[in-house]
């Protein structure tokens, strides 16, 4: 089972959250790194403080006359110690460990019980009654026979400890916090820059279809990675233009596959003997080769890209139609005319196709005028092409179907009626190119109107 | 009148040549390119009907290769291409006409005829449509049969007409080829010059008519 891809999931966003995440990650793995090993530093800085505060004490020790000894320290230190409220202490021994001297009374009691068994040197803790506060270290140091104690709260290492992390957490995270941004910005316009060929990609996309099947997407500036794809896309095309072209290539050979048999048909029935049978199989073979003409014309519309940009005049356009179809209404004793006043009315289209759905508005208009009835063609400004009938107009429910493929109106007795039922869809496909539109409305009168609109007018013309 | 009809499809060549003959024509056959260069090489064609999807090749080939000899015969390009470009292709490479299948016999007949009557074409001199006839040169009209007079501007239009029968001649055509005439031309001067030529062959028993497609042109059509 595949999981559905998740839709609307923007590669930027998701490349920005998880580089936010690795971010803040880093920044928590460095404080802790940071803090530790200022821990220890502090520690051992502290520990090495301890030593140098017993050399300082031991410095200073004089004997007293009487065989006593007198700590005589210079009076920067005499403050720290007396200042320190409890946090600082130091006591001079003797080798049996009785106390000669000390920085406070309460020292003695306060370390004695802790004092290590002479010789032993070093470092030792300290608990102290009566609140939470962490213990003292101690340090004892063996100078001369004596023993020189001092002991120090953790209350400085703390501050330490703290001002070091706030330290860290202002100017390290003052630091980190703006290049993490900065990284998540930079991998976010990369991706952004890195996919804006994908977007000119997706456009040229969006503008394929039939009528432009040469196009392929742009690979210009594409990241290596979607390449394959634009690539893959491109080659698929290429097959949809092969397809397409072997199908555009049917409508000529079909052409001429259908038309040369009609054509020995048409020639034949031209050869018999007048009579009825042969007017009747004259027109049925006429009906067919409409047909087939109007097919193939569908068919060249659908396929081939219309240029709907020429300069086109459309009274040209109503004059060509008139007159191609002006023998059919001749033979049918209907009156083709070109409406006065008729001046140029330039459009932009494309005279052929313009042409042949006049033909068929005009054709549509003859199948279903009365003979002795009049079927005028009017043209106005900007681009309306109007075909008017004295018929038997177009029935309400009627109007939208008949240009549809394959449909006709109702055929009234009397009329020829011999349209294959492309000719009005043919003109709806024309129109439809040319962004215009086709309809039929009811004449004052009696009759049909259809109108033809072309979609773009000349500018300024 | 002898010609040479280049058709691949056998039944259609042989159709077209009992309907030719009949028209009074003397019709030969070739079913490809390098036949129709035989025929064209020995002898004189008066006009040749040209297929143009052909087993060796492409008609239009055979039309340049004409062309480019200056071999001046008509010729009318008879085929199953029917679209815009198709057209333009062949009347560019020298084709005098254009007629796409299925067609009937009898309009190959008057474009053939059509074609032979132009100027350049070995019978340039006399229009025919049903009993009216004109020659070119004296400028005299037979009408059902007997001499019928027409003031210079109405044989000239006459004329106009009957080289292209069954063609709507546009209104605009006209009047250029009438303004080469001394008298100036009033606004509803063709329509009245139409007029009396139609009163004309009217009273004189003619069978063709003169059509109007109003803000179009006229047309010439025969009684069938």
């Amino acid at each position: 089972m595949r999981q559905p891809a998740r839709a609307g999931s923007s590669l930027s966003a998701r490349l920005a959250w998880r580089l936010a995440a690795v971010m803040v990650l880093a920044v928590g793995l460095a404080g802790a790194a940071v803090g530790w090993r200022s821990i220890a530093t502090i520690h051992s800085l502290d520990d090495a403080a301890l030593q140098g505060l017993a050399r300082s004490v031991a410095r200073h020790l004089v004997r007293a006359p009487g065989g006593g000894i007198k700590v005589a320290l210079p009076p920067a230190l005499a403050v720290r110690f007396r200042y320190s409220d409890g946090a600082m202490l130091y006591l001079v021994l003797d080798g049996a460990n009785h106390v000669l001297a000390g920085s406070d009374p309460a020292a003695g009691t306060l370390l004695a019980p802790f004092l290590p068994r002479p010789p032993a040197a070093g470092l030792f803790q300290v608990p102290r009654a009566g609140h939470d506060a962490p213990p003292m270290v101690g340090y004892l140091r063996r100078d001369h026979g004596l023993g020189i104690v001092v002991a120090q709260g953790r209350e400085q290492r703390e501050a330490l400890v703290n001002s070091l992390m706030s330290d860290f957490m202002v100017t390290g995270l003052g630091l980190l916090l703006p290049i993490g941004a900065a990284a998540v910005l930079i991998g976010v316009l990369t991706i952004r820059a890195g996919l804006r060929p994908l977007r000119v990609a997706s456009a040229a996309a969006a503008r394929v279809d039939p009528a432009n099947a040469g196009m392929r997407l742009p690979q210009a500036g594409l990241p290596r990675e979607v390449l394959p794809l634009v690539s893959a896309v491109n080659a698929a095309l290429a097959r949809l233009e092969r397809g397409l072209t072997v199908q555009r290539r049917f409508a000529g050979e079909a052409a001429h596959a259908l038309r040369t048999p009609l054509a020995v048909l048409t020639a034949r029935l031209d050869d018999l003997p007048e009579g009825a049978e042969a007017v009747a199989l004259r027109r049925d073979a006429d009906r067919m080769a409409r047909l087939v003409d109007q097919m193939l014309k569908m068919a060249r519309l659908e396929g081939l890209p219309l240029d709907t940009s020429q300069p086109v005049d459309l009274r040209a356009v109503a004059v060509e139609a008139i007159s191609d179809l002006a023998p059919l209404a001749i033979r049918q004793g209907i009156e083709l005319s070109l409406k006065d006043p008729a001046a140029p009315v330039p459009v932009r289209g494309n005279h052929a196709a313009l042409a042949l759905a006049a033909a068929n508005l005009i054709e549509n208009a003859l199948a279903y005028a009365p003979p002795g009835s009049a079927v005028e063609v009017e043209i106005a400004p900007p681009g309306t092409l109007r075909v008017l009938d004295r018929g038997p107009g177009v029935a309400e429910p009627e109007r939208a179907r008949i240009f549809e493929r394959f449909q006709h109106g109702h055929r009234p007795a009397g009329t020829s009626g011999n349209g294959a039922g492309l000719g009005l869809a043919i003109v709806a496909e024309i129109a439809a190119a040319h962004r215009g539109s086709v309809g039929v409305a009811e004449r004052g009168g009696g009759g049909a109107v259809f109108t033809l609109q072309i979609g773009r007018p000349v500018a300024g013309g | 009148m002898r010609l040479l009809a280049i058709e691949d499809e056998q039944e259609l060549a042989e159709l077209l040549h009992r309907a030719l003959g009949r028209a009074g024509f003397a019709v030969d056959l070739a079913p490809d390119l390098a036949g129709a260069e035989d025929h064209l090489g020995v002898a004189p064609y008066d006009a040749v009907i040209l297929d143009l999807a052909l087993p060796d090749g492409d008609g239009l080939a055979l039309l340049r290769r004409l062309r480019a000899r200056d071999a001046a015969v008509p010729v009318l390009i008879l085929t199953a291409r029917d679209g815009p470009e198709d057209r333009v292709a062949g009347l560019d490479a020298g084709a005098d006409d254009y007629l796409v299948k299925p067609f009937h016999m009898p309009e190959l007949v008057s474009r053939l005829r059509a074609l032979l009557r132009r100027p350049n074409a070995a019978l340039g001199l006399r229009l025919e449509l049903g009993n009216l006839a004109f020659d070119t040169v004296t400028r005299d009209v037979l009408a059902a049969g007997s001499p019928l007079r027409l003031s210079p501007r109405e044989t000239a239009l006459l004329e106009m007409l009957l080289r292209r029968p069954g063609r709507v001649i546009p209104r605009e055509a006209i009047e250029q080829s009438l303004y080469s005439f001394d008298e100036p031309l009033g606004s509803n001067a063709i329509e009245v010059l139409v007029h009396r030529l139609r009163r004309k062959l009217l009273d004189s028993g003619v069978d063709v008519q003169v059509h109007t497609l109003r803000g179009v042109g006229y047309l010439l059509a025969d009684p069938a």
